[in-house]
């Protein structure tokens, strides 16, 4: 570590010389924004340079002899050079898409240069929707690029990029904000994204090497720029409610349905209460957003400041979260040929958790049980002698009272995040660029969580007094939980930039690059007998100090990676393109003879729009080849290194009192190295009928081998799932994404875009025998649903078949001769297909007319199954759905849509899976800008905005957009704990100053 | 210059950065302990202690000790009803009850889970202790002994319930096949009756007597608990020699005078303790997971799950005047001995006492690891083997034994006379001095008389089929054709 921070001051202090005569000056564009990368050529002194990020220059040339200034998108100039500062202005080229400029690993790529499939999305893209996390945000709005959201008050949605290629630990994306690694970006302000790009081939994510395996987002946070200070006023209000809902019996109902179930009539049918759990256990939504950025430019220095808070209330009571950010990025031009920047980003969030469970439970508890009695205590599940809801009684289900289980449930939670970095962008020569960059991370997490025990104790039985509570037990717990981390990057590389010949136009980029995911430390302090008070939640004013424990003290495992790359890209003509990158990294997860691992990558691009026979063409504007192969590595898996385990969990009380075990609960294979991902991939971009048709075609073909899976060793083994390479598994797919832009008249500009991804996923190949039926998406109640197996989608669910009823109305289940039996075995299961949509897509409108500004996104996927997991919790004594109630078999009824009422847990089978394909108006905003208002505000613009208001599902619970732990393997795509996907209604406002 | 600074810097750049990225991506794990630092950390007798530790510790998980073992050994009986509400099948404690579990049954798969990772455990410390050079040599072969003692238990506990497994004798190695197979592969219930008979003579031979522990080791495994143990083995397989040989070497027990303080917490470690499953019911707690809740009376008054309840049959089956009857049973209505009421609206008759712990007179920290300390074997055990080895093998003292314990009972002398008559002296006294101590459903597999009182308690026990239950499917799927399901089940 001291070697790099040596290197890195060492570069600092290069003595910065100058050489010869120069001629200095800069060149903008018409609104006189200086143009970063314009080559200067010298006709007579044969001297070039090229300008710098500013638009500045300086090169070496006689006054008064021609300069020739190109830009890709300007049109060329010539100019007489000057010893007075030169100011040159190009004027925009009719190829206005030559300007666009992609951002790739360690780089910049113009657009019509890039031979890499990379999806770019602008900061408007991404603040049209009002979420608080930009992945949620540009769902539907890329091709190739699946978001499963989430509206769970602060949490991040998955992002999926071409298909899911393993199914342990590491399925998210990396992303790159300002040059900082990190997994989430769940502290980034949306408003503060400049831009973000999704590296999708492996061409363009090899630079990142065993990072890279799920794809690459980087994102770049908004400098200041302009001349004058601007400040910028965003804010928004909203409310939100459950887009859809579930129609649960009512207590007469449940009372008969339960009588049938039980072959008794102790329920009476005339009940006394009918609750409505989820409306108990539910409110308005709301949430709100304030926004303000000042940012500028002078001579030296970029800036921006922003702040922002979000404040959501969930729509499950007593859930909560607000997150303040903080954002300062700076530049400073030191000298001509250096530049640092600097960005700077706080971010707190708190929050008061609620447990989902809640959701479920209110769906099972019984709507003939009072959320209280008329004594005031609590509601619970007993029934008395009269067949009526009552204080004494048989307890006749487990489920809780969902209310008071979100009122004992006290928990706070506050996360501090900061990232920093520094980069040092020093020219060394024309053309050599030498980057240098630190990004830090720090994390501060804090909780409390409060369980008042005696209440809970009392709660249970309404029969209970304080008298009899034991005298021993605590009156209430309080856990303290802290823990942190340090994580820091140092990237350093080069960059060269050369021309010649008009025709050749190279660059190479070679560079290192060193992490560390610092250790992160937990600790959890148990104590009781606090204050009821939270403002008193310190283990300090407990009354049982000796009672203070510390139940949890870890210490985390680091991780380093230290990697080096080199890319070479080519441009002849500006026809035929040729990307070549290698990347080679060392990882700490693994044993010492797996560490290092080679990324390689090539891509190639042919704009045919430039040959000859299509230069004049009318209809074909642009029209771009592209192809590659590169391999991708992914270094996320536990720290391969055995290990013992021990403490809480291995202790046994002897005669002496409690003594610690140790042992190995997991053992380790020391061959674990990186899952590999090749991928080859072919596309086309084009612009058609005067660009007002633009889009792109990719085709894909990814394979993982080595994939990682958690794999259940057989149970006469006696340890836990352990990571090992298990098998191969395929994503083919092809995306197209389509937008026509026009405009009629002077008043009316629209556009219509559309996005469709389709995604093949296969486990190709299984080679580790162990893996070989391992099961998963277990639903807590016992059994299984889904099982990994050659030939079908990772996640699949397996499943026995429902066959119709047997004469008492109980399922029967085919076998696998295709007969019906009412004891089916294990191997008369089957594949249903999986919580993975084979295809997804998004639709996007919008228009402008004068000062109205209207659009509507949409989104959809299909192919995809989901298991209504809740609705097999019902083991006797809980709720079921209205339409469960009344129409099940009975003798007279022997086609009903649902067996003959039972008590028994419900073995898997299709009669609890459903299609989860969907369509969802994800957004639809109408807006108004009004003209210039006060002197002070330059520009105002008010707004209304839906968020999800309409559905088309077939899917009979809350959500088939069921994303839960994100393993398609484990929960993902199972409706069991989850929170509803909402519908918002927001106005908000943008003003400039 | 200029020329040649670039070559420089990169030069230099690659070789600072290459000769410390080796050392760079060195990171050892700082979460647990590694195992290659096993003789840093672990080479003393605590260290060697703690390996052992761990086997025991594995008894108190709510898979081996509680809930669904309860589900096997007594909720299948006579002598249990599954209990609690109509309406809560305790995931399939229904079908214990009616002898209808099948391969996929939570309980069946549990208990199979849970002794071999407690049996992996065993294998593990078998595996370190020897590499501990500076452990004491005396204490580590007691401590080989005691592993071997648990690992005997916990392939007992398999062969009563499946029949042959699979024998998995040591940490086997994922690559090799041949360690594999072992796993994979069942074994008849001979071998591996065999093979636990050669780990407790191995125990035997290692162990020190009760006697010999201290204050701080008390509850470790003894050599009368291995011969107690061993009895039991001979005594499943008829080996009556056996049985009446290793009875006769069990010295230093006998009986307590009071039936009800057995299982009371004031009843731990007594003369009559012979092995026990220890609750440690301090902060933090480690004690047996969910025994007390998940047997604990349920609803108005209750303190539990209302599951594994005294069937009418047992209750009836007492002879009047048997102390064991209000010892074993809680009835709804009554006031127990700490002088707790319990409600006549409970929401069943009857539950099972030996599951009570008092919150006020007894040790309490919450009611999922509670003090609860499970009675293993015991004296009275010792003494129902010895005489039911000598009425079956015709030679040995029948009754002395069992008057023993009918006189603690508060009962007169057995008026049985002949082997017959005896044999079912004998068999009463089991179930009313064992009643709910995990042994009824396998004696009455053992003797015979299980289809007799099954079809008396309403239930079919088909003969061929339910001596065994079956292995779990997920094993027999794992095993992929190397182990075949147990008759009938499939």
């Amino acid at each position: 570590m001291r070697n790099f921070i040596f290197i890195f001051l060492g570069l600092m202090l290069l003595p910065a010389y100058m050489s010869g005569q120069a001629i200095k000056g800069k060149v903008s564009d018409k609104n006189g924004v200086g143009i970063p990368g314009a080559i200067i050529i010298a006709v007579d002194s044969k001297t070039t340079t090229d300008t710098d990020f500013d638009g500045n220059f300086s090169i070496n040339a006689k006054e008064g002899e021609v300069l020739k200034i190109n830009m890709v998108g300007f049109d060329p100039l010539l100019v007489k050079a000057s010893l007075l500062s030169m100011n040159v202005t190009l004027n925009d080229s009719k190829d206005t898409e030559l300007k666009e400029v992609v951002i790739i690993g360690y780089g910049t790529r113009k657009k019509a240069d890039n031979t890499g499939a990379i999806s770019q999305l602008s900061a408007t893209d991404i603040t049209k929707t009002k979420v608080l996390n930009a992945v949620q945000a540009i769902q539907g709005k890329a091709a190739g690029v699946q978001v499963i959201g989430t509206d769970v008050p602060g949490s991040s949605p998955s992002l999926i990029i071409r298909g899911i290629g393993t199914a342990l630990g590491g399925r998210t994306p990396l992303f790159v904000v300002d040059g900082i690694p990190t997994g989430s970006i769940a502290n980034l302000n949306s408003n503060d994204i400049a831009s973000f790009d999704v590296l999708k081939d492996a061409s363009s994510l090899a630079i990142y090497g065993n990072q890279a395996a799920n794809g690459v987002v980087i994102i770049t946070t908004k400098k200041g720029k302009g001349d004058k200070t601007t400040v910028e006023y965003e804010g928004f209000y909203g409310v939100r409610t459950p887009l859809k809902t579930v129609k649960m019996a009512g207590s007469n109902r449940f009372a008969f349905y339960t009588d049938v179930a039980e072959q008794n009539t102790r329920f009476s049918t005339d009940q006394l209460y009918n609750t409505n759990w989820f409306d108990e256990i539910t409110q308005l939504g709301t949430y709100s957003s304030n926004n303000l950025s000042l940012s500028g430019s002078s001579e030296k220095i970029n800036y921006l400041f922003s702040l922002n808070y979000y404040d959501e209330e969930g729509v499950l009571d007593g859930l909560k979260f607000n997150r303040f950010t903080f954002r300062n990025n700076n530049d400073y031009k030191v000298s001509d040929k250096l530049k640092i920047t600097q960005t700077l980003s706080i971010a707190n969030s708190k929050s008061t958790p609620k447990p989902l469970s809640a959701f479920t439970a209110a769906y099972r508890q019984s709507p003939l049980v009072p959320v209280k009695y008329p004594s005031g205590q609590w509601g619970m599940p007993i029934i008395g002698a009269d067949g009526q809801a009552s204080t004494t009684g048989a307890l006749f289900n487990n489920v809780g009272n969902p209310v008071s289980q979100l009122s004992f449930f006290t928990e706070e939670q506050q996360n501090l995040l900061l990232q920093g970095s520094l980069a040092l962008e020093y020219k060394i020569l024309n053309g050599l660029k030498f980057t240098s960059r630190i990004g830090v991370e720090y994390n501060n997490f804090k909780r409390f969580v409060y369980t008042p025990s005696r209440e809970i104790w009392l709660a249970v039985d309404p029969t209970r007094v304080v008298e009899s509570y034991s005298a021993l037990d605590p009156i209430n717990e309080l856990v303290v939980g802290r823990s942190d981390y340090f994580n820091w990057n140092f990237d350093n590389f080069l960059t060269y930039n050369k021309k010649f010949g008009e025709i050749h136009d190279l660059e190479f980029t070679l560079g290192m690059t060193a992490q560390e995911t610092g250790s992160k430390e937990e600790l959890d302090v148990k104590g009781r007998d606090v204050p009821e008070n939270s403002d008193y939640w310190s283990l300090n004013l407990s009354s049982s100090l000796t009672n203070n424990v510390v139940t949890k003290h870890l210490i985390g495992n680091q991780r380093n990676l230290t990697g080096y790359f080199a890319r070479f890209q080519y441009s002849l003509m500006e026809k035929y393109l040729f990307t070549g990158t290698i990347r080679r990294d060392g990882s700490s997860q693994f044993a010492s003879n797996q560490k290092w691992g080679n990324f390689p990558s090539f891509g190639l691009g042919w704009v045919v729009s430039k040959e000859d026979f299509l230069k004049d063409s009318k209809a074909i504007n642009f029209l771009k080849l592209r192809g590659g192969w590169g391999r991708l590595g992914n270094q996320n898996v536990p720290l391969n290194q055995q290990t013992f385990a021990s403490g809480t969990g291995f202790g046994y009380g002897f005669g002496g009192g409690l003594n610690s075990g140790t042992t190995i609960n997991v053992f380790i294979d020391p061959t674990v190295g990186w899952e590999v991902t090749e991928e080859a991939s072919v596309g086309v971009d084009f612009k058609l009928f005067n660009s007002k048709l633009s889009g792109s075609f990719d085709w894909y073909n990814k394979n993982t081998s080595n994939v990682i899976l958690n794999v259940i060793p057989a149970f006469t083994v006696g340890t836990g799932a352990t990571p090992a390479h298990s098998g191969e598994i395929s994503n083919k797919g092809y995306e197209l994404a389509l937008r026509w832009d026009n405009a009629i008249g002077d008043n009316i500009k629209y556009w219509v875009g559309g996005n469709y991804s389709s995604n093949k996923n296969l486990v190709s190949k299984i080679y580790n025998p162990i893996a070989i039926n391992q099961v998963g998406g277990f639903i807590g109640n016992g059994q299984y649903t889904k099982q990994l197996a050659v030939g079908q989608s990772i996640g699949s669910f397996y499943l026995w078949e429902v066959a119709g009823y047997d004469a008492a109305g109980n399922f029967l289940y085919l076998d696998k001769n295709g007969l019906a039996t009412a004891t089916p075995a294990e191997t008369d299961r089957k594949y249903f297909g999986s919580s993975l949509p084979t295809y997804y897509y998004g639709l996007n409108f919008g228009i402008e007319y004068k000062n109205i500004d209207f659009s509507v996104d949409g989104y959809g996927v299909g192919g995809n199954k989901v298991y209504n997991g809740k609705k097999a919790q019902r083991f006797g004594g809980e709720n079921i759905e209205a339409d469960v109630a009344t129409d099940f078999w009975t003798p007279t009824n022997t086609t009903a849509g649902n067996p003959t009422p039972f008590n028994a847990v419900p073995i898997s089978s299709n009669y609890y899976l459903e299609s989860g394909a969907f369509f969802r108006v994800n957004n639809i905003t109408l807006g108004y800008t009004l003209p210039k208002v006060t002197s002070s505000i330059s520009s105002m613009r008010i707004y209304a905005s839906a968020i999800n208001p309409f559905i088309s599902q077939k899917f009979t619970g809350y959500s088939s957009e069921l994303n839960n732990d994100g393993n398609p393997m484990e929960s993902q795509g199972i409706e069991l704990d989850a929170y509803p996907i909402l519908s918002s209604f927001i106005v908000g406002a943008n003003l400039k100053f | 210059m200029k020329k040649i600074f670039l070559p420089l810097t990169v030069v230099t750049l690659a070789m600072l950065l290459n000769s410390c990225a080796n050392d760079f991506i060195e990171a050892s794990t700082t979460e647990n302990i590694a195992e290659s630092d096993v003789l840093n950390i672990y080479n003393n007798d605590e260290g060697a202690k703690s390996f052992v530790t761990a086997i025991y510790s594995n008894s108190l998980n709510w898979n081996a000790s509680s809930f669904s073992w309860n589900g096997l050994t007594s909720i299948t009986s006579d002598d249990a009803d599954k209990g609690s509400d109509p309406g809560d099948s305790g995931s399939d404690k229904d079908k214990c009850d009616a002898l209808t579990l099948d391969a996929t049954s939570l309980s069946v798969q549990d208990v199979f889970e849970a002794n071999y990772q407690g049996i992996s455990k065993a294998n593990i410390a078998l595996l370190y202790l020897p590499k501990l050079d500076k452990a004491s040599t005396v204490i580590k072969t007691r401590l080989t002994a005691e592993a071997k003692f648990l690992r005997a238990l916990m392939y007992f506990n398999l062969v009563r319930c499946y029949g042959g497994v699979p024998i998995v004798d040591r940490v086997p190695i994922p690559s090799s096949q041949v360690d594999t197979d072992m796993t994979l592969t069942r074994k008849t219930k001979e071998e591996v009756y065999a093979f636990i008979q050669t780990d407790l003579l191995a125990a035997i031979e290692g162990l020190p007597e009760k006697s010999g522990y201290a204050i701080s080791d008390l509850g470790r495994a003894s050599k009368g608990a291995a011969r107690a143990l061993l009895a039991k083995v001979y005594l499943y397989q008829s080996n009556w020699q056996g049985v009446k040989d290793q009875c006769a070497l069990i010295t230093g027990y006998n009986l307590v005078p009071n039936y009800a303080t057995i299982w009371r917490e004031a009843g731990e470690d007594s003369v009559e303790s012979i092995f026990e499953i220890r609750g440690y019911g301090g902060n933090p707690s480690q004690g047996v997971e969910g025994y007390m809740v998940s047997q604990g009376a349920r609803g108005t008054s209750g303190w539990g799950w209302g599951f594994n309840t005294p069937t009418t049959s047992l209750a009836n089956s007492y002879e009047a005047g048997d102390v064991r009857r209000n010892a074993t049973i809680v009835f709804a209505g009554e006031t127990m001995w700490d002088g707790r009421i319990v409600s006549p609206l409970v929401a069943n008759p009857m539950y099972n006492e030996k599951a009570y712990v008092s919150n006020t007179v007894e040790s309490f920290n919450g009611d999922w690891e509670t003090t609860k300390n499970i009675r293993v074997l015991r004296f009275a055990e010792v003494l129902l083997m010895q005489a039911e080895a000598a009425n079956e093998s015709g030679s040995g003292d029948v009754t002395g034994p069992l008057n023993k314990l009918r006189n603690r009972a508060g009962l007169a002398n057995t008026t049985a006379v002949g082997q017959a008559s005896l044999r079912t002296a004998i068999r009463n006294e089991r179930r009313h001095e064992l009643a709910f101590e995990h042994d009824r459903w396998f004696d009455l597999v053992r003797t015979g008389q299980a289809p007799a009182a099954m079809a008396a308690n309403g239930k079919t026990f088909v003969v061929g089929k339910h001596e065994l239950f079956p292995i779990p499917q997920r094993f027999i799927n794992q095993a992929a054709g190397k182990s075949a399901q147990n008759p009938m089940y499939n």
